[in-house]
């Protein structure tokens, strides 16, 4: 049985380093998109995405796991979203709360491999129905859009994003709700 | 209250096309270096909950126990040589009596002493060295250095070992030694063992003299039976103790 986040942050806070990578491991991908959608800059989102390990690795010692909530066990994720989470208010705040467009490259990677039934018009089609939608997500305000990505990408609860970003629930799930209300928009124009 | 798992339930037609969008994953350099970071920062922790293995497993237990020997060592030599370099040898060579040596003359080389080990060695040393011109009798340390490690102790083997002082002055100036070792800063903080080694180191070094200083005593007040019986219990227990020509004429029945 794989050990929970929660013990491997106290192995790793112990000195465990290999607690550490089995955990980077779980959390890279999603933490890394968490923050590249949510800045456009992937020169800036990796040194953000860095920085915000390290600031893992240099708080391991005041990590100690929280009691439980009712109904709810304590989550390292809910921890680290909480130090992104942070990090990115820095950033934005760098940068008066600008909000960049989405480029071109940030949907590349959406491009459907071409197969047997290779049609130039419904890939250009799908192409663009996810740029439309990637436009919408970079679209959002910052708050409407983390709550998303934290939604999507760290599969938090509302409760959970309140807890990661210092908001109240009824915030949390307001902001939810409208990143998903346009989002659905921007799909249903497909 | 909000139930977090109906909240969890978002968009599954928003969700489908946001997984579109791709999975990426940072850099292979950048894992690399977060996870070299991690592995240095846990290596810097003093004391891993793990138990340590290979070389790690022994080094630590072992300095620290070298530590503590040397520690000990150094005090206990501290404490033997000091009263040491005032006392005389039992090997004395019977020359002509040498003038009485002012203290405070040898007091700075045995307070100077109390430093380190080593600069104790070099103390005691000096103190040996300058015995002959301050015409002090010759030390055990001498002797000790001599048997211990000829190369060491040769230039001081080979000069002229001095006569004893009168023994009087040498008891009176040993006393006056044992009261500063036991009334200085450092034997107040001394271990019990190192208190017991002190209180040896006296009575071998300094027994001889004070026995000889009774006989001559005894002689004194014409008590020459009891003073022959004390000299010939004396040099039975003392048989290689060569008692100072000047000492030996207050001793000896004329």
């Amino acid at each position: 049985m794989e050990a929970g986040d929660e013990q491997l942050m106290l192995a790793y806070r112990e000195g465990d380093a290999g607690a550490f990578e089995q955990l980077y491991r779980r959390h890279k991908g999603a933490l890394y998109r968490f923050v590249l959608r949510s800045i456009r800059d992937r020169a800036l989102a990796e040194e953000i995405f860095q920085e915000i390990w390290m600031r893992v690795i240099e708080a391991r010692a005041r990590y100690e796991v929280p009691a439980p909530r009712a109904g709810q066990p304590p989550k390292f994720t809910t921890w680290l979203y909480t130090i992104a989470h942070n990090r990115l208010v820095d950033h934005w705040r760098k940068r008066g709360l600008a909000l960049v467009s989405l480029d071109q490259e940030e949907t590349a990677q959406a491009e459907p491999a071409a197969g047997a039934d290779y049609e130039p018009h419904r890939v250009l089609e799908a192409k663009q129905t996810l740029a439309r939608f990637a436009r919408s997500l970079g679209a959002l305000p910052p708050a409407q859009r983390e709550a998303f990505l934290l939604h999507e990408e760290a599969g938090m609860s509302v409760a959970e994003i309140a807890r990661a970003t210092g908001a109240d629930e009824q915030a949390a799930k307001s902001r939810l709700r409208y990143a998903l209300s346009k989002l659905k928009e921007a799909v249903g124009d497909d | 209250m909000t139930d977090p798992n109906k909240e969890r339930a978002g968009d599954p037609q928003v969700s489908q096309r946001y997984r579109e969008l791709g999975a990426e994953e940072p850099p292979r350099a950048l894992d690399d270096a977060i996870l070299a970071a991690a592995r240095r920062a846990a290596g810097s922790r003093p004391a891993p909950l793990a138990a340590p293995t290979g070389r790690g497993r022994w080094f630590a237990p072992l300095a620290a126990a070298a530590v503590l020997v040397l520690a000990v060592s150094v005090t206990l030599h501290m404490q033997l040589e000091q009263p040491d370099a005032e006392s005389p040898s039992p090997r004395a060579d019977p020359s002509p009596p040498p003038p009485k040596i002012s203290a405070p003359e040898a007091r700075p080389q045995t307070k100077s002493a109390a430093v380190t080990g080593e600069e104790e060695r070099r103390a005691g040393r000096q103190a040996i060295a300058e015995a002959p011109r301050a015409s002090e009798p010759k030390p055990f340390l001498e002797d000790k250095l001599a048997a211990a490690s000829p190369a060491e102790a040769g230039p001081l083997a080979a000069r002229p070992a001095p006569a004893s002082a009168p023994a009087a002055v040498l008891s009176s100036r040993s006393d006056q030694a044992r009261a500063e070792a036991v009334s200085a800063p450092q034997a107040g903080a001394l271990q019990p063992l190192a208190k017991r080694a002190v209180t040896q180191a006296n009575v071998q070094t300094e027994t001889p003299e004070r026995e000889l200083e009774r006989i001559a005593e005894l002689r004194r007040q014409g008590k020459h039976d009891e003073a022959d019986k004390a000299l010939a219990d004396f040099r039975k227990r003392y048989p290689d103790y060569r008692i100072p020509e000047a000492v030996r004429e207050r001793v000896e029945r004329r």
